[in-house]
């Protein structure tokens, strides 16, 4: 099918978006109210839709304010979702978290095909100090915070203040973590070149090894503070070393299996991915491997040590497109709002705080790595969107620690909330201010060009 | 078996056919209407190996829904349509004519056997006798492409026949439509008469139908096509499967709306196209898994009525296609043979039926349509190849392998030349 530039969307096309959509809400609102009680898998069929199109018209619509799709989507969600209009219960969405593992195969392929060698080369020591500070100078500094906000929590009320300063370290190491997707979603929207892009790739998709073994080592350290009688253990490290030297393995495995497949077969590499999403994660979650890690590692090997690096990204582009639509409007619809307005004055301040020390922390790790202009101003902005990693390791880490783990796991979701509706916001505003932002216009159907029309 | 080696080997199937109709391999391969699928299924399901079971079948049924769906989503948007040019409307009508004339003879016929064989009355007994009806009114333009293709067929006849086969589908989604809304959804808090779910059906279809075909007119990019057609599609499927209608109908309506209002039909026709024989296979798998041979007593007296009725229709049909179509002449008197052939709809309205009533009335349905898909196949392509070689219209030499591997997916629907 041949292609062509598509032309600026008018005043038109934005008043048939919103009309649509209010008709999809309506469509929807009233089936839902007329037929209450369905099964659980003709609401999931239903929601995916909807999530697909109301995301998809809402990014629209937000476009012309130039908030990035990404919101758009999670708008959508949210107002679709079990705490807000009740269109989409609670069912159908743990239906479709459960759904994601093929959405995160994608996001971790895409973003280790992404990383290009010669780029991560020429960016490694920016990354290294950057690295290095922001995951140690932002633990410090936001378990100093959470320290101090001590009055203000309700679960750390029963515990001594050694163990509060062991639940302080656990929410320091659980704020260095990063969302690779909305990182990802973003430049590709964006479709964004330059140091600030290539920075924020390079460093949020290594910073989720850098994260596992953090997590590790902080929970070896905290669990003598936190539960009295407990001990240093290296169990964890020794758990930790057999699941990512056997996920980069596997990883690497894939990758040259992948390569391969790609230049000989090159064909329906949609039905290969979901294979991959639902089959290989599958298995990898059996063998106790991390996912993420596997096809980041894959991606980067088919980018790397093959010539099927772009082939293989443009296959992936064509499916992300739909995919990261319904994972952001499935992680709208399961915000959960009456949480956040219970709890929203300690995670503001939280929130705040954390932006603020990855602002002063990437400001520093630039100026000793002697960065370009552009990644000193908003190198730090991709590294302030927090996802589904923050919440897997909320929810870990609740179940590890019953004694404060609900309280420490309410209060992660409702940060984490925040920081995935205004990173994204903030790290796409960053890659239009350093003119990153491509000026290209994207391609449609030739025959939705205004020239290919009848007159 | 676990759902996951279920959900991969649908997946494997799924990708043996997009090769299928890829160009790869030849496309006039295997049976017209895959019922070696739906043979593989049967085997591998509860009813002969066990491999899979009810339990693991009901895990499916959303993913089934979505298949049934867009299959018939792509069953509209080509509906009437031969390659790129309409149906002529005199062609269109006389194959709804011959669906009607099947159809109503099966369902007619099946509703006074069962009456006097089965337990079966009121609605249960107009659901599976009007079910059967339904899905045997078809030809399926699988079968006439595959004749068309594998025998290089071309010529008057055969382009008769491809239009015939391209636009008889009508009939039977709107009496599915029907049948659907006689038994509306339980705790549904309105009270609408029976016609009007069906006339939500259609009017749904059409509105969703309408929207997907705005939004694919405007400037939208070319990542955005396929999530418009994906969210309206499964959009629409759930609002059917709320609401316990038809989403095999509600689809067909909403590809036929898109067809008549987007000027892109060709484009997202071409688009989607190539997904469905690998959405058709694993559908085809389910089917055959969920075949039961004991469904209900009586069993074998229904499917030997939809058989021979079914038969007998068809030679009735050919024999006024023979006499009122000058391009029919040369091929005999017994051309209806040739359009005994059904494949897709029909074993769409069966595992829909299935899925919408499980136990005896949707199994009744479905057990009756597999027999008589697979009767069709080893029966239609063989009378269809007979007549057009009666009527000159086969190549010399044929098989052509090669050569229909080198064609285009548009040349499909247009290989048949102009009359």
């Amino acid at each position: 099918m041949s292609q062509a530039a598509v032309a600026p969307k008018g005043i038109g096309t934005r008043v048939i978006q919103a009309t649509i959509l209010v008709l999809l809400f309506a469509l929807l609102f009233a089936t839902t109210r007329v037929v209450p009680e369905i099964h659980e898998g003709v609401g999931t069929i239903g929601a995916v839709g909807f999530l697909l199109l109301a995301g998809t018209l809402m990014s629209e619509l937000v476009e012309t304010i130039r908030v990035p799709h990404l919101t758009g989507y999670l708008l959508a969600g949210m107002a679709a979702g079990p705490h807000v209009l009740k269109l989409i219960d609670h069912d159908t969405v743990r239906n479709l978290a459960q759904a994601n593992a093929l959405a995160l195969a994608l996001i971790a392929l895409e973003g280790g095909a992404e990383l290009k060698l010669s780029i991560v080369k020429r960016g490694l020591k920016s990354l290294m100090w950057a690295t290095l500070l922001q995951s140690s100078l932002v633990v410090i500094g936001v378990a100093g915070i959470f320290l101090l906000l001590r009055p203000m929590i309700p679960f750390l009320q029963p515990l001594p203040f050694v163990g509060v300063v062991g639940v302080a370290l656990v929410w320091g190491v659980l704020s260095v973590t990063r969302s690779p997707s909305a990182a990802l979603g973003i430049l590709s929207q964006t479709r964004a070149t330059g140091p600030v892009a290539s920075f924020t790739l390079t460093f949020v998709m290594t910073s989720d090894v850098v994260v596992v073994v953090l997590v590790a080592a902080c929970l070896t350290v905290v669990q003598p503070m936190i539960e009295p009688g407990g001990s240093i253990s290296l169990h964890e490290f020794h758990a930790l070393g057999r699941e990512i030297l056997g996920s980069v393995a596997l990883g690497t495995t894939l990758g040259l299996v992948l390569a391969a497949y790609v230049r000989l077969v090159n064909k329906q590499l949609i039905l290969v991915f979901l294979a991959l999403g639902f089959g290989l994660s599958e298995v990898m979650r059996y063998l106790q491997y991390d996912a993420l890690l596997a096809f980041m590692v894959a991606g980067f090997v088919v980018q790397n040590l093959s010539r099927q690096g772009e082939k293989f990204l443009s296959a992936i582009h064509q499916m992300g497109s739909v995919v990261y639509v319904i994972f952001f409007a499935t992680a709208g619809a399961d915000l959960d709002i009456p949480l956040l307005r219970s709890l929203w004055p300690v995670a503001v301040i939280l929130v705040c705080s954390r932006a603020i020390i990855t602002y002063s922390t990437g400001r520093l790790a630039s100026w000793i790595a002697n960065d370009p202009p552009s990644v000193r101003k908003w190198g730090w902005s991709g590294l302030v969107s927090q996802a589904g990693l923050a919440l897997g390791l909320a929810a870990s880490i609740a179940q590890k620690f019953p004694s404060f783990g609900n309280g420490f796991r309410a209060l992660a979701i409702a940060t984490v909330a925040l920081n995935e509706m205004f990173g994204p916001i903030l790290f796409k505003f960053a890659l239009d201010r350093s003119g990153e932002t491509s000026a290209a216009p994207e391609l449609t159907r030739a025959s939705l060009t205004p020239a290919a029309r009848p007159s | 078996m676990n759902a996951l080696l279920l959900l991969m080997g649908l997946l494997l199937l799924s990708y043996i056919g997009s090769f299928l109709v890829g160009g790869h391999a030849i496309r006039g391969f295997g049976l017209p209407s895959g019922s070696e699928y739906l043979l593989l299924g049967f085997v591998v399901g509860p009813s002969v190996l066990g491999l899979v079971d009810r339990a693991m079948l009901g895990v499916f049924e959303p993913i089934a829904d979505v298949a049934l769906g867009w299959l018939s989503f792509v069953l509209g948007l080509d509906y009437a349509f031969l390659g790129r040019r309409r149906v002529r409307a005199g062609n269109a009508i006389a194959a709804c004519l011959i669906a009607l004339l099947t159809g109503g003879s099966v369902a007619a016929c099946e509703f006074f056997v069962m009456r006097r064989f089965t337990s079966l009355r009121g609605t249960e007994l107009l659901l599976v006798a009007g079910g059967i009806g339904a899905a045997c009114s078809e030809t399926t333009r699988h079968a006439v492409r595959w004749v068309v293709e594998r025998h290089r067929a071309e010529g008057p006849l055969s382009n008769l026949l491809a239009e015939f086969a391209d636009s008889d589908d009508l009939l039977p989604i709107v009496a599915t439509a029907l049948l659907f809304a006689l038994v509306p959804a339980e705790h549904t808090k309105i009270a609408i008469p029976q016609l009007g779910w069906a006339g939500i059906t259609v009017g749904l279809g059409v509105l969703v139908g309408a929207v997907a075909a705005v939004l694919l007119a405007r400037e939208l990019r070319l990542h955005e096509s396929w999530g418009v057609l994906l969210g309206t599609s499964l959009f629409a499927i759930g609002l059917a499967a709320r609401l316990n209608l038809s989403f095999v109908a509600m689809m067909f309506f909403m590809g036929i709306t898109v067809a008549a209002l987007s000027r892109h039909h060709d484009d997202i026709a071409a688009m989607v196209a190539p997904t469905e024989r690998p959405v058709l296979l694993p559908a085809l798998l389910l089917a055959g898994a969920r075949v039961d041979p004991q469904a209900m007593p009586g069993l074998p007296w229904i499917v030997g009525v939809a058989l021979v009725v079914r038969i007998a229709a068809k030679l009735v049909a050919g024999f006024f296609v023979w006499l009122g179509f000058a391009p029919a002449r040369p091929a005999g008197a017994a051309l209806g043979l040739g359009l005994l052939s059904a494949g897709a709809l029909a074993m769409t309205i069966g595992l829909s039926f299935a899925l919408r009533f499980p136990g005896p009335i949707g199994d009744t349905i479905l057990f009756t349509v597999s027999v008589v898909t697979i009767f069709g196949e080893f029966v239609g392509p063989g009378r269809l190849r007979a007549a057009l070689s009666q009527a000159g219209e086969l190549a010399e030499r044929a098989p052509q392998r090669v050569a229909a591997a080198a064609a285009s997916p548009e040349e499909l629907g247009s290989g048949v030349a102009s009359p």
